[in-house]
């Protein structure tokens, strides 16, 4: 029976290009924006996972960087210092804004750094220097190259001209990029010379940066002290609860289209093949023997629906950085079982009106030739 | 004509799935238009709300709600002295990420002072902020929280207790909510600083003029509302056009398989008569005209059951999750039906050319 479901499936290679293919279409319609809003989850969190610190102080109740604002007082740093597990310290200005070339303006993360700082500066240079001096901006590359922005033109931030020193990698996503101007600088413009955003703290090697984050949030009032891994998953959490709502309403469109797809697909081809069925009914077959047909060709298709599906997403997400868009798609293996799931139930499903009319099929029909 | 009908209606079950196969995927376009378009409505709505018709931002920036903006000091009293201003308004404002029962919310925190304006413009119970520790949240959110007036919220350090419920505040990206300017100030730890200036010109200035001239003060930019909001929506349109786009050429792609796949299957069944027509004369462009005619019953049948389905689906949606606004817009109506159509088009060249292949004297050999 499996090898008539085969069979049937492969019998007109139209059709099951077009059903295939409509169901792997659904399946991407999930699996895409899965991979989308994974890819940005991935992406919002690429400062704090290689900013080289261990611990991120922030202000009072502040978890995030991400349209977020922190403002801790500058006095602080001695008393961070003193705190038992801290190597060093380093403070950051930050603030949401843009780079301005041209008419062209880029959001962007503006980052204030300390002269020479150790931790909390451009991680993967790609070319020109990666610590910015007076009046002196290292920014992305991919955004310069879009703005045809090259080393040593001038660039407008925080309503002040900046000279680009040098471009860096991997500081670019969907919705902004980062961009790195010395703290003096920031301190200047902002007219805040007491307050910093954040203190990223380096901690003795062999030492638990939860340990020490905790000490620090005991020890010092109005700050909330997190280690990096712990930032780094309050920073995805926001894309994640922004998107869950989102997710589900096109989850559930996906699985509709797909669900129609299949249930045309399958009862097309079964239709098609009445006359065969009436001859297998006439010979004998049971009902169950049938319905194993039908269901064994729901999901071969889905299968394969699956796995173009997947193909689909492997391509773009190859294709779409190749393409210069600063958009990241990400598989998870969780995606693929939601959309495995979805699929199998999709193949369950869309064999229900088939079954129903192969279980109405009259053995005799065959002989009257309709 | 007659022969299309008959192979469209032949199978009823069939022709009921394509439509709504069809329906699906041109619903799933205008949802996704509509949700864009609810966003953009969204997005805007302080701008659109907010007094004046002329905005003052630090230099360079030219978006609200995408940078943060910072006016050097003494900006407003330099702005107040120019001709031509007849009110001014500043407000601190930035975005903040709440936690709520476990879950992260930005939300667009709004510093302003209660005697000036630039407040709330719909407040659905309670009243607006009176002291440094008070803040009006936004009604749909605070629903969502079980938050009610009267109730405590901790932000950035400090506990605030909600005194008003505002209407129209709300998307389901963030919120709006209101403070005093100076409980922003103390928030932030920037005394005295204003983000923005709601400037009202007096009646009879000319805008243009005045606009290039408070773009002459030192660190500030000049912008109308208009194009602040229009620089709002261009940022974020950036940022979502492209996965919009990416599942409404899907729901296309779909749409038009669906079509192609009942069609296609409805003239490999009926070959034979597309045979013995050709046998007896009938020119290929009678048959192709039998083909799209099915085509484009199904595709225009599916649009139009689309743009119901669509219409409930979003009062669906919004009912349930207030935070969502799909805005539907008639001209969208027909990007839906010309969107069935494309699909009517593109799924007869399936069938269409195996029609043309079809040899009139098959027929026979069966």
């Amino acid at each position: 029976m499996i090898l008539l479901a085969f069979h049937n499936l492969f019998q007109n290679k139209t059709r099951l290009v077009i059903s295939v293919g409509g169901v792997a279409l659904a399946l991407l319609l999930i699996l895409s924006l899965d991979a989308i809003f994974a890819g940005v989850e991935h992406q919002i969190t690429a400062y704090i996972d290689n900013s080289g610190a261990d611990i991120f102080v922030a202000q009072k109740d502040v978890r995030n960087m991400h349209m977020a604002a922190s403002a801790i007082p500058a006095s602080i740093i001695d008393q961070v210092k003193a705190i038992e597990g801290v190597e060093i310290v380093t403070p950051i200005l930050y603030v949401s804004n843009m780079v301005v070339t041209g008419d062209k303006r880029n959001l962007a993360y503006i980052i204030g750094l300390t002269e020479n700082s150790p931790i909390g500066g451009v991680w993967n240079l790609a070319s020109g220097r990666g610590q910015p001096g007076k009046s002196e901006t290292i920014i992305d590359r991919s955004i310069a190259e879009m703005s045809d922005v090259e080393l040593g033109d001038t660039v407008e931030i925080l309503g002040q001209r900046f000279t680009v020193v040098g471009f860096s990698n991997e500081t670019a996503n969907i919705v902004n990029s980062i961009a790195f101007i010395s703290l003096d600088d920031f301190q200047a413009l902002r007219g805040s010379p007491d307050v910093v955003s954040f203190l990223l703290i380096k901690t003795h090697s062999g030492l638990s940066a939860d340990a020490v984050a905790a000490l620090l949030e005991s020890k010092i009032d109005g700050v909330t002290a997190l280690s990096r891994t712990a930032f780094s998953s309050q920073e995805r959490r926001v894309v994640k609860d922004m998107s869950t709502d989102v997710i589900t309403i096109m989850n559930l469109i996906g699985f509709l289209i797909g669900l129609a797809v299949m249930a045309l697909m399958v009862y097309t081809a079964i239709l098609s093949r009445r006359k065969e069925f009436g001859v297998l009914k006439a010979l004998g077959a049971r009902n169950g023997q049938l319905y194993q047909v039908v269901l064994a060709q729901a999901f071969m298709s889905v299968v394969l629906g699956f796995g173009l599906g997947v193909v689909f997403v492997l391509l773009l997400s190859g294709i779409i950085p190749r393409l210069g868009l600063p958009l990241s798609l990400e598989i998870r293996p969780i995606s693929l079982l939601k959309v495995g799931g979805t699929s199998l139930i999709i193949a369950a499903l869309s064999a229900i009106l088939p079954i129903r009319q192969i279980s109405g099929f009259d053995p005799a029909m065959v002989f009257r030739g309709t | 004509m007659s022969l299309a009908h008959r192979n469209l209606f032949q199978d009823k079950t069939r022709l009921l799935l394509s439509v709504a196969g069809v329906a699906l995927a041109v619903m799933l376009i205008l949802i996704l238009s509509g949700f864009l378009a609810g966003m953009n409505h969204q997005i805007t709505s302080y701008l659109n709300n907010s007094p004046g018709s002329v905005m003052v931002t630090q230099k360079g920036v030219v978006n609200m709600l995408g940078a943060t903006s910072l006016l050097p000091p003494g900006a407003d009293v330099q702005v107040e002295a120019e001709q031509g201003v007849e009110q001014v308004i500043p407000i601190l404002s930035q975005f903040v990420i709440l936690d709520l029962h476990d879950k992260k919310l930005p939300a667009y925190m709004i510093g302003y002072d209660p005697g000036q304006g630039g407040g709330p413009w719909r407040i659905r119970a309670g009243r607006e902020p009176q002291t440094d520790d008070e803040m009006v949240f936004d009604w749909v959110l605070a629903g969502r929280h079980d938050l009610s007036l009267g109730d405590s919220l901790d932000l950035m350090g400090q506990t605030f207790k909600i005194v008003g419920l505002t209407d129209g505040t709300t998307s389901w990206m963030t919120s709006f909510f209101f403070i005093t300017r100076k409980a922003a100030e103390n928030l932030l730890r920037t005394p005295g600083a204003v983000s923005f200036l709601l400037i009202t010109p007096v009646e009879g200035t000319n805008s243009e003029d005045l606009i290039r001239r408070l773009d002459d003060l030192p660190g500030i930019n000049a912008l109308t509302k208009a194009r602040m909001a229009a620089n709002d929506l261009e940022l974020f349109a950036n940022i979502f056009s492209m996965p919009l786009r990416l599942m409404v050429a899907i729901a296309f792609l779909v749409g038009t398989m669906i079509v192609g796949l009942v069609i296609y299957t409805a003239t490999v069944e009926r070959q034979r008569e597309y045979g013995v027509l050709k046998a007896i004369g009938a020119p290929n462009r009678v048959l192709y005209r039998v083909v799209t005619t099915q085509a484009l019953f199904a595709s225009l049948a599916g649009s139009l059951v689309g743009i119901l389905l669509a219409y409930g689906l979003a009062g669906w949606i919004m009912g349930a999750r207030p935070q969502f606004l799909i805005v539907l817009d008639p001209a969208d109506m027909l990007w839906a039906l010309l969107s069935g159509l494309g699909m009517a088009l593109a799924a007869a060249l399936f069938p269409a050319r195996m029609i043309a292949g079809l040899a009139p004297a098959e027929v026979f050999r069966k």
